[in-house]
């Protein structure tokens, strides 16, 4: 075979170790949860993680390091990266689906009769019994606001990218990281004063299950675009290419759009007519 | 039982292809059903004792199974003629047509049709399992396609099942008496109600009265896990899931002890949680009851004869 | 770390259209990023969990062979050294173990990825005409997940479950809290969540890939209308893999938190609802079902076409039914719920919805059965198998439809009728279409030609010892026996002899098919790139058997009027 070119643009991509490390590195980080869970050792853990964020690292090295070679992503093999997004989010959407169901179980069905041990348990009404909420209208309209600036932000960069106006694109990058920063800042701020916690009560449970995921995947986003940043600031992208960026972008669009989700159902409409700590 | 004979024929004939297991010839002469639990190498349901089970039994057996097994035989004479008429041998030269679109229309509207015709009998017998009589509406019974002729009274009784790992606890909810209802083990059954299926014969059974309609409340106990009350010659069948109280009905038509299992994964001990219902004449059940008042279910159930 | 890094200089340092040459040794297949070196490794993984799932099925069958409990007090008094009344309990336990253990094999680690891992994988894109799939890497870690996955799952088996002395979850497959909550406070269960979480991801990226490989790859010419099938069948299941696995994913996140930080999801005392997390299993277990058989419809339309020689009957109908029975499945989930108290009007919708998709299913039934009429039928072994399926899928489809009303499903819910009805669509259903593919791709996968005979007799063994099996078990559920159960009234002891007969049949047949697959290797008839003859007509069998590392350098084209 060797030597017969390609007479496609696809990419076939060479042999890698990383996806067998990473199934190794999984494999660590799922026995570091059941240790941690169990508290035998939370060590195993951060050794998973570790590993875990590593392979990542080099992973997405490769990527980015055939993205800049000019042969590998062409065209069709950059369309294959907006699908893949695309797919992986409608995945995402899927699982807080699933949560949301938990929450609106919760919220709609507290008083089903039959449920006597719910009723019992939390007075039959939402918020159950002895929980205090937070004020929608607060920090969390707030960080609402936070995010539907940065929502903006990027697609400042992206339009400045698409103008080859470089100051731009940074600025902008780095403005939408700074606010996925503050929005996580003020999240933590917010969980600190929460009048429940995660265990003991379903609607801690449901509350910081959904917006924990959705912080996490704040986090993850931050730091997809800050590595953007990264990229911008070393040269990378043009006008012409610049997929990295894109789906960054979406990524970030889609974790807004959930938290318009969160804000509305449970933190507006879960407190409407309630009365509030603060 | 047109249906129970066919179906016995079907098992015959399954059975004579193994050939290989020599108990097979028993299953020939079953012995006549026994009343309120399956008779050994039984194919079809248990024999009916309530309207609903009735509804169940007309419903499975008459509609069901006749579909169904048609549906399956026609399928497979579709097969054998294929591979009796279009072998290669007899038909060398394959046509090569995709479409015909009269028999895609037949072939989607046809089980439509057949679906529909099972959908309505189905959604009457739905609906009178999940509708706790008041005495005045009608129940089907057997006659599936009517609009129901069968009168079911208003309930007298209420009775509730707790799910335990691994037995039933009752409560006479209206009088407010209880007891437990745990398998016989082995030795004690031999020793004690020796005539009684193994797995299924418990130390206390819950007493109920004849032609009267029970109205059956089915939880489990709070830190426990899920169980399922389900008696098959009654035709029910119900989740005990902590926290939630479910609630069925049955109107047994027969005396007897009826039997039903466990029905749903619940641990180690879930083969061996039977529920027996003994269902006594309304004279007894009142003498029972009377007896029980005290609270002493051995003092009660000493009012009727023993269970051999 | 030297060869590795060695590798990454050579990855990065050429141009990379100008070295196409086939990695060796050990590399080539624990790096790989080949999808037919994938697809290779998938089908010989399945091939090792599907001897475990069916052992430890044959255990079961065992002891139910006869009433009383006779395997299951050994057993765990061997692996605990107990005896007596403590090895009867843990014995007890240990059924449920198994039980659960053989189900979750035969769906996570057998049927999905034999058919979307395996076939899938290897098939698809040659199918389409590309030359491998859109994300090769995601593609092998997708494969690489599987292993830790499983190994996770044996962990399980050896940790404590429900109390000292009895191991493993035993929670059956469908894994309902509180049982699988305060019921198992355990580590086992943990690591059985834990092994699902890493399966499902491993399966989200199989999806991913598969489906941008389908939209995005397909050879000039080959719109979607004219997409072979099986590529067709693909496509829906990865869809359904892509929105029904991370529904589980997040019920058995819950599941993990309840078990272990406190939280209330399923707790009623503290406002939760055990009934929710049976909404969320469903809500994937359902479209799990159609994710296990729809590759085999894909399957079973090209070897019906190719050994009748004729084109596929209705393929528009066929390709479109399959999407309808996809969507549809989203939502009839709680058929499997009818006895946990919904109100009347939930369960009728759930009956009319379920039975909705016999009408797709018979579309497709009867097109197959078309597809045959005025063709030129040789019944090589993958057409017996093909044939096998569609009879047996008929018969495990129409009771569905019976338990999909609720009435009948009072008497027959978690009873021996459902496991009747689930293994004629599973085991002779799901594991014919895998074996049917297996014989009809063999040739070109390895080039060799496997002994037809002895395939046959692998078929007709099979086909006689799972009827054996699973028939009588549809009297047996009839009649009132309880699953999950590991005794029983004496009552049942005939038709649960006859079924455990059955095991002991299908055994043997597995004796014959790892014996066939041994004497084709050993033999090594070569099959030629076409053994099928005029037939077949889908792109692999345009190329060489086994088709070369990397295919359609130059893409083929798509020009006259049928691909399929
Ligand atoms: C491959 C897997 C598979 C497939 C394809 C199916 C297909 C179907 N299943 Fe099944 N099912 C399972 C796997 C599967 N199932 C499993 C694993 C369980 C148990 C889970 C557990 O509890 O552990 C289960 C349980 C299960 C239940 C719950 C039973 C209970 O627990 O009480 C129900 C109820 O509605 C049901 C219904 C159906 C129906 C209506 C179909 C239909 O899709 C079938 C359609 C096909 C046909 C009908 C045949 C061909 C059609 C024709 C020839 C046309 C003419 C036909 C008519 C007009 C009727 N299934
Ligand atoms: C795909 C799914 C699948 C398959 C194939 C099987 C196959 C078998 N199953 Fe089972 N089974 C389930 C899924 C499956 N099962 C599920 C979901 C449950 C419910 C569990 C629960 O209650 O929670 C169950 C439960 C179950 C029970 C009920 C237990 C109980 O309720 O107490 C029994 C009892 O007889 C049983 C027996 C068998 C037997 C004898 C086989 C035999 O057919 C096995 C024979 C072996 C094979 C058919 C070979 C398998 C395949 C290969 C070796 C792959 C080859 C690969 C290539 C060619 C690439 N199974
Ligand atoms: Cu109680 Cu099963
Ligand atoms: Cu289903």
């Amino acid at each position: 075979m060797a030597g017969i070119a390609k007479n496609h643009d696809y990419h076939m991509v060479e042999p890698s170790p990383w996806p067998f490390v990473m199934s190794v590195a999984v494999f660590l980080l799922a026995l570091g949860i059941i240790f941690w869970m169990r508290q035998w050792t939370p060590w195993m853990f951060f050794i998973g993680l570790t590993a875990v964020l590593y392979t990542m690292y080099a992973w997405w090295s490769d990527v980015i390091k055939e993205a800049n070679n000019g042969v590998d992503h062409t065209p069709v093999v950059q369309m294959h990266l907006r699908y893949g997004m695309i797919l992986f989010i409608t995945s995402e959407i899927f699982v807080f689906f699933g949560f949301f169901w938990a929450y609106f179980d919760g919220f709609f069905r507290l008083d089903d009769v039959e449920q006597y041990a719910r009723v019992a348990g939390t007075g039959g009404v939402w918020p159950p019994i002895g929980v205090e909420l937070f004020d929608p209208f607060h920090l969390p309209l707030f960080n609402t606001l936070l995010l539907l600036t940065s929502g903006t932000t990027v697609t400042w960069a992206h339009h400045a990218l698409l103008q080859n106006d470089r100051e731009g694109l940074k600025w902008g990058l780095a403005l939408t990281v700074l606010l996925g920063v503050v929005f996580t800042a003020v999240q933590a701020l917010e969980y600190s004063q929460a009048g429940f916690s995660f265990s003991g009560n379903i609607y801690g449970a449901t509350f910081f299950m959904a917006t924990g995921l959705h912080g996490f995947h704040v986090i993850i986003g931050t730091i997809f675009l800050a590595v953007c940043l990264l990229r911008a600031i070393r040269g990378e992208f043009t006008p012409e290419r610049h997929v990295g960026f894109e789906l960054a972008a979406w990524y970030w669009h889609f974790v807004d759009v959930v938290w318009i989700f969160l804000f509305a159902s449970i933190y507006v409409w879960g407190s409407w007519g309630v009365p509030l700590s603060h | 039982m047109v249906i129970g004979q066919f179906l016995k024929k079907v098992g015959a004939v399954v059975a004579a292809a193994v050939a290989l297991a020599p108990a097979i010839a028993l299953a020939q002469d079953a012995p006549v059903e026994p009343t309120g639990y399956a008779a050994p190498g039984q194919i079809h349901l248990q024999r009916s004792v309530t309207p609903v089970m009735d509804s169940i039994v007309s419903f499975h057996d008459g509609i069901l199974m006749w579909t169904i097994s048609l549906i399956v035989v026609f399928v497979l004479a579709l097969l054998l003629w294929m591979a009796f008429r279009f072998n290669v041998k007899r038909n060398p030269t394959p046509a090569s047509f995709t479409h015909n679109t009269m028999v895609e229309v037949v072939w989607t509207v046809l089980p439509i049709i057949i679906l529909i015709v099972i959908a309505i009998p189905s959604f009457g017998v739905l609906s009178d399992q999940l509708t706790v009589p008041d005495g005045e509406r009608k129940y089907l019974g057997s006659n599936i396609f009517s609009f129901g002729e069968v009168d079911v009274p208003a309930p007298e009784l209420t009775v509730k099942a707790t799910g335990q790992q691994w037995y039933w606890d009752y409560q006479y909810v209206d009088q407010g008496l209880e007891f437990s209802s745990l398998m016989l083990q082995e030795d004690d059954r031999t020793a004690t109600k020796p005539a009684q299926p193994r797995l299924l014969a418990v130390d206390s059974e819950l007493v109920v009265p004849v032609d009267t309609t029970v109205r059956l409340q089915v939880t489990a106990d709070p830190q426990g896990v899920i169980h399922a009350f389900a008696v098959p010659s009654f035709g029910i069948k119900i989740d005990a899931v902590p926290g939630r109280l479910n609630e069925t009905w049955f109107n047994s038509r027969e005396t007897g002890i009826f039997y039903g299992q466990c029905s749903e994964l619940c641990g180690k001990d879930h083969a061996f949680m039977p529920i027996a219902v003994r269902v006594v004449t309304k004279e007894e059940f009142a003498t029972y009851m009377a007896a029980f008042e005290g609270g002493d279910y051995t003092a009660a159930n000493a009012t009727l004869a023993a269970v051999q | 770390m030297t060869d590795t890094a060695h590798l990454q200089a050579h990855a990065t340092g050429h141009d990379s259209a100008s070295h196409a040459h086939t990695p060796t040794g050990w590399r080539r297949w624990v790096f790989s990023t080949n999808h037919k070196d994938i697809g290779l490794m998938y089908l010989v993984f399945t091939i090792f969990t599907g001897v475990v799932g069916g052992l430890l099925s044959g255990v079961m069958r065992m002891e139910l062979q006869e009433p009383g409990i006779q395997i299951f007090h050994g057993l765990a008094g061997m692996a605990y050294g107990m005896d007596g009344d403590a090895a009867l309990d843990a014995g007890k336990h240990m059924y449920n173990v198994f039980t659960t253990a053989h189900a979750l094999i035969m769906v996570f680690f057998v049927v999905m990825p034999a058919t979307m891992g395996g076939f899938a994988n290897y098939f698809a894109p040659l199918m389409i005409g590309a030359p491998d799939t859109a994300f090769p890497r995601i593609n092998n870690i997708a494969f690489w997940l599987l292993p830790p996955a499983f190994i996770l799952l044996v962990i399980s088996l050896f940790v404590e479950g429900v109390g000292p002395g009895a191991n493993g979850a035993g929670g059956g497959w469908t894994i309902y809290p509180p049982f699988a909550t305060t019921g198992h406070p355990g580590p086992a269960m943990d690591f059985v969540i834990l092994s699902l979480h890493i399966a499902g991801i491993s399966s989200i990226l199989g999806a991913i890939n598969l489906i941008t490989t389908i939209f995005n790859m397909r050879a000039p010419g080959m719109t979607l209308h004219k997409m072979p099938l099986f590529a067709w069948s693909v496509l829906v299941t990865a869809f359904l893999l892509l929105m029904a696995l991370p529904v589980l994913a997040g019920a058995i996140t819950m599941l993990l938190t309840d078990r272990n930080l406190g939280t209330a999801f399923f707790k009623p005392s503290e406002g939760g609802d055990p009934i929710l997390f049976q909404h969320l299993f469903w809500f994937f277990g359902h479209p799990e079902v159609y994710i296990m058989i729809l590759p085999g419809f894909g399957i079973i339309s090209h070897i019906v076409s190719t050994f009748s020689r004729k084109p596929i009957f209705g393929y528009m109908a066929m390709a479109y039914a399959m999407v309808a029975i996809g969507l549809v499945g989203f939502v009839v989930w709680a058929h499997h719920m009818f006895t946990t108290g919904l109100s009347l009007d939930v369960q009728r919708y759930f009956v009319a919805a379920t039975m909705v998709i016999a009408v797709p299913t018979g579309i497709k039934i009867f097109s197959w059965i078309a597809t045959m009429w005025g063709g030129s039928i040789t019944f090589k072994s993958p057409m017996l198998w093909a044939v096998g399926f569609i009879f047996l899928f008929t018969v495990g489809g129409v009771t569905g439809v019976v338990l999909a009303n609720a009435g009948a499903d009072r008497s027959l819910h978690d009873t021996y009728y459902v496991v009747a009805h689930f293994h004629y669509v599973l085991s002779l259903g799901a594991v014919f279409s895998i074996f049917a593919a297996w014989y009809y791709w063999y040739p070109k996968m390895f080039g060799y030609m496997y002994n037809e005979t002895l395939a046959k007799v692998h078929f007709w063994v099979m086909f006689v010892g799972v009827n054996l099996i699973f028939f009588p078990q549809h009297f047996l559920g009839l009649a009132g026996m309880p699953r999950r159960y590991i005794d029983y009234p004496d009552a049942f002891a005939l038709w649960n002899r006859v079924s455990s007969v059955g095991y002991y049949i299908t055994f043997v047949a597995m004796i014959v098919f790892f014996y066939a697959t041994w004497e084709a290797f050993k033999r090594k008839r070569p099959a030629g790139d076409s053994p099928w003859g005029v037939g077949a007509t889908t792109l692999e069998w345009t190329l060489s058997s086994p088709p070369p590392f990397h295919q359609f350098t130059t893409l083929p084209k798509i020009e006259s009027t049928n691909a399929h």
